[in-house]
């Protein structure tokens, strides 16, 4: 098994997560990378109480998930990983330790500062850039908030 | 607790029955929470329009949750803003729990508890009761597990504030998802049981629909997930085709 999702969301573990894609990928963990939240407990509490009880969670900083990426890809229990924000998963893919993998991006909603790219994707020129870097550092980038739902690569997203 | 704190926590509450009335891709139900609070802003910054301004210019922000637990979020916050709680930490707050409300929602009441009274109310009228007392009791089971759902997520949200999560742990919500998907199976094994076996009232005849059956099991066994929506279309055309033909 490995990560078989990488997802930028920022209601991180949430319906769509758990359920939409959950249920059909059947990931045994999720880790969510995010410096603010991998020193707050009471927040913690509160994200796990969406986990599926067959899953664990876990919450980690860029640095260290970075160092546990290698053995993630290769771990017998399939896990997904959730960022909120762009760059703390360019900070993942940084040094080509996401090579061949696929990023997808699946809620980024609307702020002053962000254009609509899709009804569930608002983007912002520093966030249209941080996935060009994402790509290339050898990652595929798309758009898709549920497993039935239209695919969109990124070329075409921000065309 | 003063009538006014009262007043504006009861008008609160059924202000989450409209929660949803503003749904959006920009601030999904972010809107609906607003006017939801409004009542409670008002009562706390009477007299103060910039605060009161402020207050519903943080709370308008893009926020989601399944309608029936948003309650909770709902009686957390007011017990927040009520203890003038900081701001940034009730946006947290907000962040954090939004995402756990839709997906124990989504599993108890869209996967669990909608299709089991659906079953339920189903196998009444398959055991002979008329249309008007299948769709009532459904409408009436339905909203019992509803309404109940509303007053108990806003009361242990108003009692919890920003700690609702050891409530949240004893409810055990995750338990009675799995208790409700269990009896749902039981429920659908039954009245398809039911339905094969009673050949007579299947029009084209027992065989076929048996064929039928067994052809969507092994489609839906090798497709899964992704086969639901266009399962969902062919089924909806295939009962209007039988009904037409007068086969159903």
């Amino acid at each position: 098994m490995t990560v078989v999702l990488f997802r930028i969301d920022e209601r991180l573990i949430h319906g769509q997560v758990v359920i939409g894609w959950g249920t059909q990928l059947r990931p045994g963990r999720y880790i969510v990378v995010d410096d603010d939240l991998a020193g707050s407990e009471w927040e913690q509490e509160l994200y796990r109480l969406g986990l599926p009880e067959d899953a664990e969670g876990e919450f980690l900083s860029v640095t260290e998930c970075r160092e546990r990426l290698p053995a993630l890809r290769d771990d017998d229990v399939s896990t997904v990983i959730l960022t909120r924000r762009v760059e703390p998963m360019l900070g993942l893919a940084r040094d080509r330790r996401m090579e061949g993998e696929t990023v997808n991006l699946g809620g980024l909603h609307h702020s002053t500062d962000r254009v609509e790219r899709l009804p569930y994707l608002h983007l912002n020129t520093g966030e249209a850039s941080q996935l060009r870097e994402i790509v290339s550092e050898g990652v595929t980038v798309t758009a898709q908030d549920l497993p039935g739902s239209r695919r969109v690569d990124l070329e075409t997203l921000l065309l | 607790m003063s009538l006014l704190v009262t007043s504006a926590r009861l008008r609160t509450f059924l202000r989450t029955f409209l929660i949803q009335g503003s749904w959006n891709y920009r601030s999904l139900i972010g809107g609906g929470l607003a006017y939801t609070l409004l009542p409670m802003l008002r009562a706390k910054f009477r007299g103060e329009p910039e605060q009161l301004h402020s207050a519903v210019r943080r709370h308008v922000q893009a926020f989601n949750a399944h309608p029936y637990l948003s309650g909770i979020a709902t009686g957390a916050v007011v017990r927040l803003e009520e203890e003038g709680a900081d701001p940034e930490m009730i946006g947290r707050f907000k962040d954090a729990i939004r995402g756990s409300l839709g997906s124990l929602g989504d599993g108890l009441i869209w996967a669990g508890f909608r299709p089991l009274v659906l079953l339920l109310a189903l196998m009444v009228g398959w055991l002979g009761a008329p249309p008007y007392v299948v769709i009532g009791l459904f409408l009436i089971l339905y909203n019992i597990g509803h309404l109940w759902l509303r007053v108990w997520s806003f009361l242990i949200g108003l009692q919890g504030g920003h700690r609702v999560v050891e409530r949240l742990r004893e409810a055990d919500l995750p338990g009675l998802t799995r208790k409700t998907l269990a009896a749902g199976s039981l429920a659908l094994g039954a009245l398809v049981g039911v339905v094969v076996m009673d050949g007579r009232s299947l029009g084209a005849g027992f065989w076929p629909w048996l064929l039928v059956s067994a052809v969507g099991f092994a489609l839906g066994h090798r497709v899964g997930y992704a086969a639901w929506r266009p399962t969902a279309v062919l089924t909806a055309l295939a009962v209007l085709a039988l009904s037409i033909l007068g086969l159903a």
